[in-house]
């Protein structure tokens, strides 16, 4: 699912200048997930719905966090995994 | 860039690092702040805000946006040096970090 | 289910895995695939420890 470039003759010279670009910004989103690990995270999801939980982990895909103490609308669910599809956008403080 | 954030790749992705963006995302969410960094993985971003008044105390606040839900993203201006500094320097591991003055 | 999203590959999948890494990240390759094993190693162990069930139940967006 990440686009690369490869086959024209262009490409020979932008393949090392795009693999630097796609690891500087890899690493960079990396320790971003690994400094939310246990701090309170707020999800802004489809439908409106917004919840607060503590972040646990994400997997490497980005396809899932798996989050702790979860506040729903109906009660809080101790452990919980959030889809990344569902989610517009979450935030912490640093 | 209507719904084509996630196609963009790194070399372009690259290029909006250490901006202000305006970020629009999902039905109506709008984020602003400075990009930190782009997934190459979900071509999700990293807005970081600084809050220097003496009610935020030197603290930062992210926000992810995820990279299926971005709408549209606009650059408002340039980070300065220190900006770009204290940016990059967000989330790096402590001994990485540089020396505070 | 969670475990669906990182299926092994049928063929050798660590060497695999390292050559698609390789075309990817070129001579930082290395260290990505570190990064991401702890990351991935460390969402494996908290879901196997503490067996979090998806919420909302249904996704919220299809």
């Amino acid at each position: 699912s990440i686009p690369t470039s490869a086959g024209s003759e262009a490409d020979v010279e932008q393949l090392p200048k795009e693999q630097h670009a796609r690891s500087v910004l890899r690493e960079s989103f990396l320790r971003c997930l690994l400094s939310v690990t246990n701090k309170k995270v707020q999800f802004h999801m489809y439908e409106r719905v917004k919840v607060e939980a503590t972040f646990g982990a994400s997997d490497i895909d980005v396809m899932n966090f798996q989050v702790s103490d979860l506040h729903t609308p109906i009660g809080v669910q101790k452990e919980a995994l959030i889809r990344c599809q569902d989610v517009i956008s979450f935030s912490f403080d640093a | 860039m209507q719904c084509g954030w996630s196609l963009l790749g790194p070399l372009q992705w690259i290029r909006y690092i250490n901006k202000q963006v305006k970020v629009t995302a999902g039905k109506d969410e709008e984020h602003r702040g400075w990009l930190l960094t782009v997934d190459p993985v979900s071509a999700s971003l990293v807005l970081v805000n600084f809050h220097d008044d003496a009610v935020g105390g030197g603290r930062a606040s992210v926000q992810v946006v995820m990279g299926h839900a971005v709408q549209e993203v606009q650059v408002l201006q340039d980070a300065d040096q220190e900006t770009t500094q204290r940016l990059q320097s967000s989330f790096l591991p402590p001994r990485a970090r540089p020396l505070a003055p | 289910s969670w475990r669906s999203s990182m299926a092994p590959p049928l063929e050798r999948p660590g060497e695999r895995r390292g050559a698609e890494m390789k075309k990817l990240y070129g001579r930082d390759s290395a260290k990505i695939l570190a990064m991401e094993a702890a990351m991935q190693l460390n969402f494996d162990r908290n879901c196997d420890l503490k067996q979090p069930k998806y919420w909302p139940v249904i996704p919220l967006k299809l």
